[in-house]
Parts: structure tokens; C-alpha cells; sequence
């Protein structure tokens, strides 16, 4: 099997799993306090009206909606990439695809809170379920808010599947240590029930990877499809730099864009904080930099023919947003996200140099950055100036929304801390099977003779 | 009738042991093999068939599913009309849209549902078997049926040997 038996050498993998991690349990507890912000400012809005968030005409759209497709764009670093890279058989998406697809169900959970926030009353929110309300009514299935939740809904039902069909064989591992040391364990008794009674047949394996290739082939077209509902959310309407018909694709890539950035912060704090170099290799980082390196090029030609348009039309509701985005108020942070999310990219992946682990998670940290301030733009620039002159307008967040922010990010952080204290963070059956692949057929060992 | 159950160290013992038993004449249907990691083209029991119809069940879900998704959108669109100004009450390419996710929908838990139905999963009452504890460690399980006398050659190389006897 590539390694002897009784050598366990995903020990690595299992430290976090193993007694009482004091750092694993203080970054759960801190980052736990700061999520606590984002309920305390959720329920203070909930109690004294959306009127505390700093929305108001024509701004309808502030931070919640710009977070929203952040967090729902940030989803896309895990079941897709994961995807893509098993559909292609890519050898060195093994030790990444546990944590991108964790990723996923973590960020899309946010994400799908921000619809709820900005709602102002979120008791209220069943009347977007296909369910008939007192009235009788159903709903508006023409609307791209609807779509938003049929797709988002699926996407989630999908990566949350796809995040626990592969973990039932891990599962499964750590169910057999735990009940071979402790067996009347709280430990071994969890592992239990989530290996689902996994015993590793060949007709088990066979109906396993049938499904895991499956999920990778379907889940691919619908991450599309979530964000490119997302962006219909903005495109089908009439409003200046909104009605595009390139929307939808600078929506998918920018959302695979700063899903990269995430993944690799992820998995540079990850390496440190766990000691996983042996299988988050500097390779890994260099192969995910390259591609990184591809979706900045990418990004950067939709960028610019999204406002070279604009800007060949002249149409005066256009313009105006366009240069205030370039010239005007907006002129800092969007000459700031094009250094952080196109030059500085550029500069530093494109030398090999600039493809290890530190480097690589600076340059995500940037591009989080940057793609943050995309969406900002994108709905803030564009409602402070509609079609009607008149109704130009400004926009500033309150200290609600900022605290909703910093709490989704501490949100985010907290539920990978307990993951990785639940589950192996890298997958051990995928990683395994790697090295059987690179080293098929090891000599035959000697008989131990040992009798149980 | 009990069954011998070896922990292998490496596929190409568990192999051995696997040709040893087809020589020996034992079914197919009379041995398991477990592992850690997927073995099924490399380490599976000599005449056994594995077949899976996850891709089959993957269409069929996604064909309800878009059954199911248009049907939701058209008949509560018609069950209570909005006015639309002369536009469609359903017009196909916004409940495109939906089927669309429906498609998908139905496919994701279809392709779950069988790969659970095929693996007798959940089986949350069940145990693990015998020298289980060396999958955690890598190593390859061959369980036979035994007769009683009969030759258990067949396991001279796992590192451990356990018997179960019938239940």
C-alpha cells in the first residue's frame, strides 16, 4: 500500500483530531466571540428596524447585498475547483480538496444569511419558499431573487453532500482507532454514527467513486449557475453599468478568483498552524499559484472590456458612474483593487519565487481585498447613481453593518476551527490511494504471524 | 459456517491470497475484501461482478427533477396568474431557470440516495468487523467462508488472522 503497516504517517493529519488542542480550542473561542458581533448586530436591527443599517434611497443595496455575493462568490473555492480538479484528475488535488469543498459549505451558510439580514424582518422569508402564504400566493417564479434561492438552495444541498460522501471512508478510519483505544469513547461512539456503518467493500468503493464522479460532473454546472444568478440579480435590470451581457461569466470568474485567494490563505494558515507541509507541499501552492495567475489574466480582460465599453458608448447614465469609479469618489479603492487584484498578482505568481506558500497567501489576502471592493462598486457605485438624476444619492455603512462584516468573517474562521477539530482536514483515504497510484505494487512483506 | 478473516500488508499479498482462494474453488460470493483506500480493479475476489447504477439513477433523478421543477413553476404560476401586461404567465425561459436547478437537484440526491442504497447504508446499528483496526492503518482485509478442515493457506501472509464464527 505504498507504506508499511503499523507506520501510521497520517499522524499529521490526525493531531487535530486527538486530546485538547489549546490553540485549536482559543481560536475557536476568539473567533466564536467575534461572530458573536454578527448576531449582536443582527438582533439589534432585528429589534430596532432596518433604519440602523446605513441604507437609504437611492442606496437600497449596501454592504449586506455587497457581502452577500462576496461570501457566495468565496464559495466558489471549494466544490468547484474540487470538481474541476477530480473530472481532470489533477494527482495534486488530493490534499486540497477537503479544505476547498469545507470552504464551500461554510462561505454559502454566510452568504445565505445576508438575504436574511438585509430583509429587516426575516420572519418574513418563507414567502420565498414555493409554499402558498395566507394570501394564496406563490412565488413570483419570473423574479431573480427566486431563482437566487432555487439556486443557492441547491448549490448548498449539493456541497454539503459533496463535502460528506467522500468523508464516510475517513470516517470510517478513525471510528476503527477510536474503538480499537477507547472503545466506549464520546469519540468513538460520534465516529460511529458518522462513518454510517462504511466497512470498505469493493462493491462500497465501486458505488463511492460512481458517486463522487457524479456529484464533480453536476455540481460543476450549477456552481455556474449560482453565480450567474447572482449576477442576473444586477443585469436584468435597466441601471447604468448593471444591464451587461458579459455579467454573468465576470460574476463566475471573479467568484472563482476569490475563491482562490481564500483557498490558498486557508491553506497557508492550515500548514502552519497543523505542521501539514508533507501534504500541503510547496507544489501545491506552485500549481494553484499558476492557475491563480490564469484567473488574474482572466479577470483582468473581463474588467476591462466591461468599462471599455461602457466608455466607447458614452451613454451619459453610464458615464456618470464610470468616472466616478475612475476619477470620483470611488477612484481610491478601485485604483486599489486593481493593484491588488491584477498588478500585484501578476507581479509576484508570475516568478516562481512568488509561487510559495507566504507569497501565494498574501497575494489571496489581496485578492479577498480586492474582490470585496468589486462587488462594493458594483452594487453601491451604480444605486448611488440611477437613470433619474435626481435621485443621486450617498451611501455610508453604520457601525450594524460593519459589525455584520467582521462577524461573518469571525463566523467563517469558527467553523473551520471546528471542523478541522471534527474531521480530517485532509482527506486520508484520497491522499492514501495517491501514494498507491505513484507506488502500485510494493514488495510483498513477511509474515508477521500475528493471531488476534 | 465461520469465516477467516486476514489483515494484508500489501495488495500484491492480498492478491496472492485472493488467487489462492479462486484455485482453491471458493465462490465469490464467499469472500469480502476491505480496504482503506478503492482496491476494486486491483485486489476484488476473482468472478466477482461490481456494478453500480449511479449513472443511470443520476439521469432518471434529473429527469424528475426537471419534471417536478417545471411542473411547481407552470401550474402555481396558472393557480394564481399576476398580471404581466400581456406577457406570458410562463414564459419558458425564466422557468428554465428553475428546471434547470431542478435537474441538478434531483440528480445530487438520486446519485446520494443510490450510492447509499447500493453501499446498505446507513447501517448505524452495525459494528466493525474483525481486524478493522488495520484499515485505519492501511492494510488489506480477505474474509473467506471456512469449512471446517479446510486448507488455510491462503492467509500464511497477513500479519493477522482472525475467525468469526457463524452467528
Amino acid at each position: 500500500m505504498g507504506r508499511p503497516a503499523g507506520a501510521f504517517k497520517e499522524e499529521a493529519l490526525l493531531r487535530p483530531l486527538s486530546g485538547i488542542r489549546p490553540g485549536l480550542i482559543a481560536g475557536s473561542l476568539v473567533t466564536g466571540a467575534i461572530m458573536g458581533l454578527l448576531f449582536f448586530c443582527w438582533g439589534y436591527q432585528v429589534r430596532n428596524d432596518i433604519g440602523v443599517a446605513g441604507i437609504n434611497r437611492p442606496v437600497f443595496w449596501g454592504f449586506y447585498i455587497t457581502n452577500f455575493v462576496f461570501w457566495i462568490g468565496i464559495s466558489h473555492a471549494g466544490t468547484l475547483i474540487s470538481a474541476i480538479l477530480r473530472v481532470t484528475s489533477a494527482e495534486w488535488r488530493r490534499p486540497v480538496t477537503r479544505c476547498a469543498e469545507a470552504i464551500t459549505v461554510f462561505a454559502l451558510s454566510i452568504g445565505g444569511l445576508f438575504p436574511l439580514i438585509h430583509l429587516g424582518r426575516p420572519w418574513l422569508f418563507w414567502f420565498m419558499i414555493p409554499f402558498p402564504n395566507s394570501r394564496g400566493l406563490w412565488p413570483n417564479f419570473r423574479s431573480p431573487l427566486v431563482w437566487d434561492m432555487m439556486a443557492i438552495g441547491t448549490y448548498l444541498t449539493g456541497s454539503v453532500l459533496y463535502l460528506l460522501l467522500p468523508l464516510l471512508p475517513d470516517m470510517a478510519i478513525l471510528r476503527d482507532r477510536a474503538l480499537a483505544e477507547t472503545p466506549a469513547s464520546l469519540k468513538a461512539r460520534l465516529y460511529t454514527l458518522m462513518a454510517l456503518g462504511w466497512r470498505g467493500t469493493t462493491q462500497q468503493w465501486h458505488s463511492l467513486e460512481a458517486g463522487i464522479k457524479a456529484m464533480a460532473i453536476i455540481i460543476i454546472p450549477v456552481a455556474v449557475s449560482v453565480h450567474t444568478i447572482v449576477s442576473w440579480d444586477f443585469s436584468m435590470t435597466l441601471q447604468p453599468m448593471w444591464h451587461s451581457t458579459i455579467f454573468g461569466p465576470y460574476f463566475v470568474v471573479g467568484a472563482i478568483y476569490s475563491g482562490i485567494g481564500v483557498l490558498m490563505v486557508a491553506m497557508y494558515l492550515l500548514r502552519r498552524g497543523l505542521r501539514l507541509e508533507e501534504y500541503l507541499t510547496d507544489k501545491v501552492f506552485n500549481n494553484l499559484g499558476l492557475l491563480f495567475v490564469a484567473f488574474t489574466v482572466i479577470w483582468t480582460y473581463f474588467t476591462a472590456a466591461e468599462h471599455i465599453t461602457v466608455w466607447y458608448g458614452h451613454e451619459p447614465s453610464e458615464m456618470a458612474v464610470f468616472w466616478e469609479r475612475l476619477a470620483g469618489d470611488y477612484a481610491g479603492i478601485f485604483w486599489g483593487m486593481i493593484i491588488v487584484n491584477t498588478i500585484i498578482p501578476l507581479g509576484v505568481l508570475s516568478f516562481r519565487w512568488g509561487r510559495r506558500p507566504l507569497a501565494t497567501a498574501i497575494v489571496g489576502l489581496g485578492v479577498l481585498i480586492g474582490m470585496w471592493i468589486e462587488r462594493f462598486l458594483i452594487v453601491v457605485g451604480t444605486l448611488r447613481m440611477p437613470r433619474m438624476d435626481f435621485t443621486v444619492g450617498t451611501y455610508s455603512p453604520s457601525w450594524v453593518e460593519l459589525g455584520v462584516l467582521v462577524g461573518s468573517f469571525g463566523m467563517f474562521a469558527m467553523l473551520y476551527f471546528v471542523f478541522v477539530q471534527l474531521a480530517p482536514i485532509v482527506s486520508i483515504w484520497e491522499v492514501r490511494e495517491g501514494d498507491h497510484i505513484a507506488n502500485p505494487l510494493p514488495a510483498s512483506s513477511q509474515p508477521i504471524g500475528e493471531e488476534v | 459456517m465461520s469465516w477467516l478473516h486476514a489483515a494484508f500488508d500489501s495488495v500484491s499479498d492480498a492478491q496472492d491470497a485472493l488467487e489462492q482462494l479462486a484455485e482453491a474453488g471458493v465462490a465469490a460470493s464467499e469472500i469480502e475484501v476491505r480496504s482503506s483506500i478503492p482496491l476494486v480493479h486491483e485486489a476484488c475476489p476473482v468472478g466477482l461482478e461490481v456494478r453500480s447504477r449511479v449513472p443511470l439513477m443520476a439521469v432518471v433523478g434529473g429527469l424528475v427533477g426537471a419534471t417536478v421543477a417545471f411542473l411547481l413553476v407552470s401550474l402555481t404560476s396558472q393557480a394564481y396568474p399576476l398580471p404581466t401586461g400581456g406577457m406570458p404567465i410562463v414564459p419558458l425561459p425564466t422557468a428554465g431557470v428553475i428546471t434547470f436547478e431542478g435537474v441538478a437537484l434531483g440528480a445530487i440526491l438520486c446519485t446520494v440516495a443510490t450510492v447509499l442504497y447500493e453501499c446498505r447504508l446507513p447501517r448505524l446499528g452495525g459494528r466493525s468487523g474483525p481486524l478493522d483496526h488495520h484499515l485505519a492503518s492501511g492494510s488489506i482485509i480477505v474474509a473467506a467462508k471456512s469449512d471446517a478442515g479446510a486448507s488455510d493457506a491462503w492467509a500464511a501472509k497477513a500479519r493477522a488472522t482472525e475467525v468469526q464464527p457463524a452467528a
